[in-house]
C-alpha cells in the first residue's frame, strides 16, 4: 500500500491521523473559540457605546442644520465614519475567524478525501491555517493603521495583507477541491472515507439533530426577516433620514427627537435580527461540526453528554438570548453573553479531550514501536 | 464517496473558492468606492438642507438608499455563499446518517447544491437590471433551502427511530 493511501487509511479511523488533520482540527478550533472570545468582548467593550456615539453624531450634526453650519456637518460625518469603520472591521474580524475556524474543521474532516500526496495536502493545510490566521489580526488594524505607509489613495496596508490572506486562502481551498476531484476520479485510495462520522453515540446525536434544527430555524428566521422587510412594510431607514433632514431644516425639536427615536429603534431591531440570524446559523454549524467528533473526545460517557448537552443548550441560548434583548434589553444580553461563555468553555473542554486522545493515540504508537 | 456526498461537497468547496474570490475582488476594486459613496451621499443630505435646499437634500439620501441597498445584497451574497457551503458541507459529510434511498438523497443533494448557488446568485443580481430575475431566484433557493433542510430534519429524526 503506497504512503497516501496509508494515511488515508489511518485518517479513516481517526481525526487526527495525519499532520494536515491535526494542523486543520487544531487550528480550525483555535479560529472557532478565538473569534468567540473576540465577540464576546467586542459585543461588551465595543459595539454598544460605538452605536450610542454613531446615533449621537448623527444627532449632533442634524442641530447644525439650521445654523447652515456645512464644515460642522462634513465633521460630524467624519467621525461617524470612523466609527463605522470601527464596528464594521471588528465584526468582519469576528466572523471571518469563526467561518474560517469552520472551513478548517471540515477541511480536516474531508482530508482522507483529498487524493494528493501528503507533502501537498500539508502545505496546502499550512497555507491555510496560516492565511486564516493572518486575516483577521489585518482586518482589525484597518482602523488603526489606516493609510499609513500605503501606495494607494483608498488602500491601506492592513486592507492589501487582509486582501493577500484571502486571495492565498481561495488558494488553498481550490488545492482541496482539486484534491476531492482527483479522488472522484479514481485516484488515490478509492476506499478512503471518515467513517468515523457515523460512528455515533449519544453525545454526537444530541448535538447531531440541535444543529440541525437550529439550521433550519437560522432559515426560517432569515426568510420571515426578508418578509417582514417586504410584505409587512417595515419602515425604512432612507425615510426615516428624510424626516430628520426635513425637521431639522425646519426647527422643529420635538418632531426631531421623535426621528431620532424611530431611528434608534430601527437600528437596533434590524442589528439584533441581523445578529440573531448570523448567530443561529453558526452555531447551528458549530453543533453539526462537534458532534463529528465526539467518538475521539476521550472523557467518560457521562462527562461527554454533560458537555454536550451545555453545548447544545448553550448553542440555542445564545440567540435567544440576542433576541431577548428587544423586550428584556441587558437581561437579554446577560443570557446571551453568558451562553457565549459556557460555549466557549465547552469548546475548550473538548479541545483538551481531542487532544488526550491524540496524546494517548500517540503514546500507544511509541509502546507499539 | 456517494454520488449525493460528491455534489455536496463538490459544490461546497467550488462556493467556498467562488466566494474568497469575490470577497477578495470586491474589497479591492469596489467596496471602498461603495462605502465612500455611501457616506458622500448621506452626508450631502445634510449638507444641503443647511444650505436650505430641501429638494436636493432628499435626491442626496434616495442616493444613499440605492447604494445603501447595492452595498447589503453584495455583503449578503458574499457571506450567504460562504454560510451555505459550510451547510453543504456539514451535510455532506453526515449524509449518510440520514439514511435516504439512493435516488433520493441524490434528488435532495441536487436540491439543496442548486438552492445555494441561486439564493445569493438571486440577491446579488438584484443590483443589475435583472432585479425581478433577482428576486425570483433569491426567493426560489431561500424555499428549496428550507425545504431542502426540512427534509434533513425529518429524515434524521426518522433514522433515529
Amino acid at each position: 500500500m503506497s504512503t497516501a493511501a496509508s494515511n488515508n487509511s489511518a485518517e479513516a479511523l481517526e481525526p487526527l491521523a495525519s499532520d494536515s488533520q491535526r494542523l486543520l482540527a487544531i487550528g480550525g478550533l483555535l479560529l472557532v473559540a478565538c473569534g468567540m472570545l473576540f465577540g464576546d468582548v467586542f459585543a461588551l467593550f465595543i459595539l454598544h457605546p460605538n452605536n450610542a456615539s454613531i446615533g449621537g453624531a448623527l444627532y449632533a450634526a442634524s442641530g447644525l442644520i439650521p445654523a447652515g453650519d456645512v464644515e460642522g456637518i462634513l465633521a460630524q460625518f467624519q467621525s461617524i465614519g470612523g466609527f463605522l469603520e470601527n464596528r464594521g472591521t471588528k465584526v468582519d474580524a469576528h466572523s471571518h475567524m469563526i467561518h474560517l475556524g469552520y472551513i478548517g474543521l471540515l477541511l480536516a474532516v474531508l482530508q482522507p478525501w483529498v487524493a494528493l500526496p501528503s507533502k501537498a495536502r500539508y502545505s496546502a493545510a499550512a497555507l491555510f491555517i496560516a492565511s486564516a490566521a493572518l486575516m483577521p489580526p489585518a482586518i482589525f488594524s484597518i482602523h488603526y493603521l489606516g493609510l499609513t505607509f500605503s501606495p494607494f489613495e483608498h488602500i491601506g496596508w492592513a486592507s492589501i495583507v487582509a486582501d493577500l490572506a484571502g486571495a492565498l486562502l481561495a488558494i488553498a481551498v481550490f488545492i482541496q477541491l482539486w484534491g476531492i476531484l482527483r479522488h472522484v476520479g479514481g485516484q488515490g485510495n478509492p476506499l478512503a472515507k471518515p467513517i468515523y462520522l457515523s460512528a455515533g453515540n449519544d453525545a454526537s446525536r444530541v448535538m447531531l439533530i440541535g444543529g440541525l434544527t437550529l439550521l433550519l430555524c437560522g432559515f426560517l428566521y432569515g426568510a420571515g426577516m426578508a418578509a417582514y422587510s417586504r410584505i409587512a412594510g417595515a419602515p425604512a431607514e432612507v425615510d426615516i433620514l428624510k424626516a430628520i433632514v426635513s425637521h431639522a431644516a425646519a426647527s422643529q425639536q420635538a418632531l426631531l427627537g421623535e426621528d431620532f427615536a424611530q431611528l434608534g429603534r430601527l437600528q437596533m431591531l434590524r442589528g439584533i435580527s441581523i445578529a440573531v440570524h448570523a448567530h443561529i446559523n453558526e452555531m447551528g454549524i458549530l453543533l453539526v461540526l462537534m458532534s463529528m467528533v465526539q467518538g475521539f473526545i476521550q472523557y467518560s460517557r457521562t462527562n461527554r453528554q454533560r458537555w454536550a448537552r451545555l453545548a447544545t443548550v448553550s448553542a440555542f441560548g445564545l440567540p435567544l438570548g440576542i433576541q431577548l434583548e428587544v423586550p428584556l434589553g441587558v437581561v437579554g444580553s446577560v443570557v446571551a453573553d453568558l451562553s457565549g461563555f459556557a460555549l466557549i468553555v465547552c469548546l475548550v473542554a473538548m479541545l483538551f479531550g481531542l487532544l488526550r486522545h491524540t496524546g494517548a493515540t500517540d503514546s500507544a504508537r511509541g509502546e507499539d514501536a | 464517496m456517494t454520488a449525493a456526498q460528491r455534489v455536496l461537497i463538490i459544490t461546497a468547496l467550488g462556493l467556498i473558492g467562488l466566494t474568497m474570490s469575490y470577497g477578495v475582488w470586491y474589497a479591492l476594486f469596489d467596496e471602498h468606492q461603495t462605502l465612500t459613496d455611501m457616506g458622500m451621499s448621506m452626508a450631502m443630505g445634510f449638507v444641503e438642507a443647511a444650505r436650505q435646499d430641501l429638494p436636493a437634500a432628499m435626491s442626496s439620501l434616495d442616493t444613499y438608499a440605492a447604494v445603501s441597498t447595492e452595498y447589503r445584497n453584495e455583503v449578503h451574497a458574499h457571506g450567504h455563499w460562504g454560510m451555505l457551503a459550510l451547510v453543504l458541507l456539514v451535510l455532506g459529510l453526515v449524509y449518510e446518517q440520514l439514511q435516504l434511498s439512493e435516488t433520493g438523497g441524490l434528488r435532495l443533494a441536487w436540491l439543496l447544491a442548486i438552492s445555494s448557488t441561486c439564493f445569493p446568485l438571486g440577491i446579488l443580481i438584484q443590483n443589475s437590471a435583472l432585479q425581478t430575475l433577482g428576486q425570483w431566484l433569491a426567493s426560489a433557493g431561500s424555499l428549496g433551502m428550507l425545504l431542502g433542510l426540512a427534509i434533513v430534519v425529518l429524515a434524521l429524526i426518522r433514522a433515529r427511530r
